[in-house]
């Protein structure tokens, strides 16, 4: 029993230097920084704005991560889908329900919630293409439900949850034809990996989901008439067993819990994980029953997780990427065209490529998705209000931070369709941090707030020259007439760095 | 084993699928005078790749019209025998593709009839991941020719090193996945003007933006070289390439719908020379479930006028010998129409090989519209087959390691 990394093009992208396996899963005890908490939240969440970054870095590392496992703010009003004046309609069902969960992705006050939920819709990839709508955001439901719950318990809720039946066909699978699709996947892809199973081993598994079908309504049924009640071998047991058996036998898999273990550092702390910290992983997993809180707690507690090697040692997913630039940029409702972008990145929601997911690593990087990520910063960066916002000059300046994304405010509690598409970060928010036009100042809050300060000597000075015309045959240093498109500018070109591709 | 004897047995376990292939057969006999593995092709051969995105329904494409099975299962979308273009006594192309029949008959299309591959996939999404991955048994992360490029195409000597970048190139919005590889970056061009850096009207911003990963110090992700790189390629091949085109004039003029841009465009990539192999392009909407007449014979005038146009142009430059053009779509339609004047998702479909080095003909006896399996048509030739032979006796480069399994080539090249 090995897990099989031949055909994960992560491997090879391990960070380097070298693993302290004793001390790695230890609680962390070190400094909690401002750049730390950015880390946290860019893992265990969607990012954030400055004034959000600033509020977990105030609850210290263990009671950030402890916000985060268990939110205690109560969530937004989010409308329940389906709305059924889209549910019918071909033309608007797909995109309705993928704009729903970004949606949710952006304002939600549980980040690590959702975040898991993307996690496991990435794990048991299933697509729109195939899929009814309705469906679909029925299963994100169930992840949500369980996001950080018992394996186990997801495990089964999957094999009866109606979008899966579909995708992998189990509801034709009856003792007459067994169908094999979903017997397989739930070795090869959900649970074990390629390798740790027999061809016996799947037809024995399909055998024992026989029967396990949708009704009418499309809801899960099972129906005895259709299941195989002959005693079945699987995994080397033999009984008269059903789906639960089955599920139950492949939790209990040693092999299991290094499979699951991988791909949650994999998603969490960095590409190629040493089998020395599956391993060490493995153990809390199995310990806790296969509780997720518990395990993924454990992972952002951890000393490797918030080692250097860690540190932006992930390249963005797209959505990662699209929802943290709106979430920072403070725009409350995800732009309609945003689920075109994300096509173009590589990754639209409830549209996986393949029964295997989106591979993410190097696969997210190529000319096209980059030149996509840089022209949706521009987009979203330069987006206009409806109305031309008043001079800086005449706006008034308030003491405090824009009360957008803390807590939840009052527009929160609007419908999306009352809610912008635009930054409500501006430029005279920059300036009013900055403590005044000053290009100097204007730059180093940009660099901070932006990138966390990661960020070389030379390309700072690069944005300073931007802002100051450096180099233009009409140098115009910055100033009231320019400070809006200038700053906007910079800001667009801070997001458009390396570092910010990088999670 | 005398390769000869192989190459024919190969070819004919081939054919044997698809019952009596008499004119395949023909070909096939012809065989050993083609180029062997190995030996030097051109090296500025390019392959064109037109996916017909939807499933396009190969019975009203390729009309056998003689056949009056055709005819009865199709009272309402069946194409008249009058009407078609004829390409012999039993089989002729739908009449709106009058320039492709020109084509045609100058003897640059080859048509390789009843293509598929065993327990066909219906579903859009699931068989499109198995024509562009060439893998129906198990999924893949890599497309076919993802995995020819990774073989063929040398890791750029710097990371100001472009000239390796257009050796695929996909014409649209995204990399479809036959042209996802693993170690080279594929650029997808929607329009060309569109393929860079977009700051509006801030120039200074574009500029900038420019030198941003320019001598950026190796940080601690593993990651970031590979973004530097290709954040280089996306800031500076755009302009690379507006600069080589800017030389290149299309000879005669193209209809103005997107699929003949796509190949406007793919002309001028072809002709600057920037070192491109590969070229994808695609037009959709062939999922004609309803009133299909009036949608695939608006799209099947596209794809004849637009690769008419395009063969003109490249003739002109004196390129037509350069380019093999290769039709492919998801699946054929059923046999029978629905009851709603349109036909739903079926299996095997013809495909069309164009350009000038290509032996015109009909490869392969039309499918049997009796001898069905649950109401489709069956396959008589894998469309490996048609890959392989593309992979090494058009791009001449071994097809082992890219497509799995030993499929015997056709003759079209």
């Amino acid at each position: 029993m090995k897990l099989d990394t031949s055909t994960d093009p992560q491997v090879g992208f391990r960070p380097p230097g070298m693993l302290d396996v004793p001390s790695a899963l230890e609680r962390y005890a070190g400094p909690f920084t401002r750049r730390q908490a950015a880390h946290l939240l860019r893992r265990a969440g969607f990012g954030g704005t400055p004034e959000e970054i600033d509020a977990l870095q105030q609850l210290g590392a263990a009671g950030a991560v402890n916000a985060l496992l268990h939110p205690s703010q109560p969530e937004v009003a989010f409308d329940a889908y389906p709305d059924t004046t889209v549910l019918f309609d071909p033309k608007t069902r797909n995109p309705a329900a993928q704009n729903w969960w970004l949606d949710r992705m952006l304002r939600t006050q549980h980040p690590l919630v959702e975040k898991m939920t993307l996690f496991w819709h990435g794990h048991f990839a299933t697509s729109i293409r195939k899929v009814p709508a309705d469906l679909m955001v029925g299963q994100i439901d169930l992840f949500r439900s369980q996001a950080l719950g018992n394996f186990r318990n997801l495990l089964l809720a999957v094999s009866k949850d109606p979008a899966m039946l579909v995708w992998l066909d189990n509801r034709s699978n009856n003792k007459q034809h067994p169908n094999e699709n979903y017997a397989r996947e739930v070795m090869e892809l959900f649970a074990l990996g390629l390798g740790n199973y027999s061809e016996d081993d799947i037809k024995n598994a399909a055998r024992a989901f026989t029967g396990w079908t949708l009704d009418k309504t499309q809801a899960f049924v099972y129906k005895p008439s259709l299941h195989d009640d002959q005693p079945k071998t699987f995994l080397g047991q033999t009984g008269n067993f059903g789906g639960e058996d089955i599920v139950a036998l492949i939790v209990q898999q040693p092999i299991h819990q290094r499979f699951i273990c991988r791909k949650l550092l994999e998603f969490f702390v960095y590409s190629d994980p040493e089998p020395e910290l599956i391993e060490a992983l493995a153990q809390t997993y199995a310990l806790s029953g296969c509780d997720l809180a518990q395990t993924v707690g454990a992972i952002l507690r951890s000393n490797v997780f918030f080692s250097t090697r860690a540190y932006r040692a992930l390249p963005k997913s797209p959505i990662e990427f699209t929802i943290g630039l709106l979430r920072f940029m403070k725009v409350a409702a995800v732009p309609k065209d945003t689920i075109g972008w994300l096509q173009r990145m590589g990754q639209e929601p409830l549209n996986p490529p393949s029964v295997k997911g989106w591979d993410g690593g190097p696969t997210w990087i190529n000319t096209a998705t980059l030149l996509s990520r840089f022209n949706y910063v521009n987009r979203v960066v330069k987006a206009a209000p409806p109305r031309p916002a008043p001079a800086a000059t005449d706006a008034p300046m308030t003491a405090g931070v824009p009360a957008t994304m803390i807590a939840t405010p009052p527009s929160m509690a609007a419908a999306p369709a009352g809610l912008a598409t635009f930054p409500a970060y501006t430029p005279d928010d920059i300036v009013h941090e900055a403590g005044g036009l000053d290009a100097e100042r204007v730059l180093a809050t940009i660099a901070r707030d932006a990138v966390q300060d990661d960020l070389t000597s030379d390309v700072r000075k690069t944005l300073a020259d931007y802002l100051q015309s450096v180099g233009a045959s009409v140098p115009v240093p910055l100033g009231p007439e320019n400070y809006q498109e200038k700053i906007r500018g910079a800001l667009a070109l801070a997001l458009n760095l390396p570092s910010n591709q990088l999670n | 084993m005398g390769s000869r004897r192989a190459f024919i047995s190969q070819t004919l376990g081939v054919a044997v699928l698809g019952g009596s292939l008499p004119s395949f057969l023909a070909r096939a006999a012809d065989a050993q005078a083609l180029p062997a593995l190995g030996t030097s092709l051109d090296p500025e051969n390019v392959l064109l790749v037109i996916q017909l995105g939807g499933g396009n329904d190969g019975l009203n494409t390729v009309v056998p019209y003689s056949d009056d099975a055709y005819h009865r299962v199709r009272p309402a979308i069946g194409i008249e025998a009058r009407s078609v273009l004829r390409i012999d006594d039993r089989i002729g192309l739908n009449p709106v593709m009058g320039p492709f029949d020109d084509l045609y008959k100058e003897g640059h299309v080859a048509i390789v009839q009843g293509v598929g591959y065993p327990n066909p996939n219906r579903s859009h999404f699931e068989a499109t991941q198995i024509w562009e991955t060439a893998s129906p048994e198990n999924p893949v992360a890599y497309g076919w020719l993802g995995r020819y490029l990774d073989r063929t195409v040398a890791p750029p000597a710097s990371p100001s090193d472009l000239s390796e970048l257009f050796a695929g190139v996909a014409l649209g919005d995204t990399v479809p996945t036959a042209l996802i590889a693993q170690h080279v970056d594929v650029p997808a061009i929607g329009a060309l003007g569109n393929f860079g850096y977009n700051a509006g009207k801030d120039t200074a911003s574009k500029a900038t933006a420019g030198s941003l990963y320019d001598g950026a110090k190796p940080g601690q992700s593993p990651y970031l070289s590979l973004i530097e790189t290709t954040a280089r390629n996306a800031m500076h091949g755009g302009d690379a390439l507006r600069a080589k085109i800017a030389s290149f004039q299309n000879a005669g003029s193209y209809p103005n719908d997107p699929f003949s841009t796509q190949l406007r465009l793919a002309a001028q990539i072809i002709g600057s020379n920037v070192g491109t192999r590969i070229v994808f392009v695609s037009i959709g909407s062939f999922d004609t479930h309803a009133g299909q007449r009036a949608q695939q014979d608006r799209l099947l005038g596209y794809l004849a006028n637009g690769l008419h146009a395009f063969y003109t142009d490249l003739t002109a430059h004196g390129m037509q010998d350069r380019v093999l053009a290769m039709t492919f779509s998801e699946f054929g339609r059923r046999v029978a129409q629905n009851a709603s004047s349109g036909t739903d998702h079926g299996t095997a479909m013809p495909l069309f090989i164009i350009g000038g080095k290509v032996k015109g003909g009909v490869y392969g006896d039309h499918p049997s519209l009796t001898d069905l399996v649950d109401g489709d048509l069956r396959y008589a030739i894998d469309f490996r087959s048609v890959y392989a032979t593309v992979l090494e006796r058009w791009l001449g480069h071994d097809s082992t390691g890219i497509i799995a399994g030993s499929y015997g080539p056709v003759a079209f090249v």
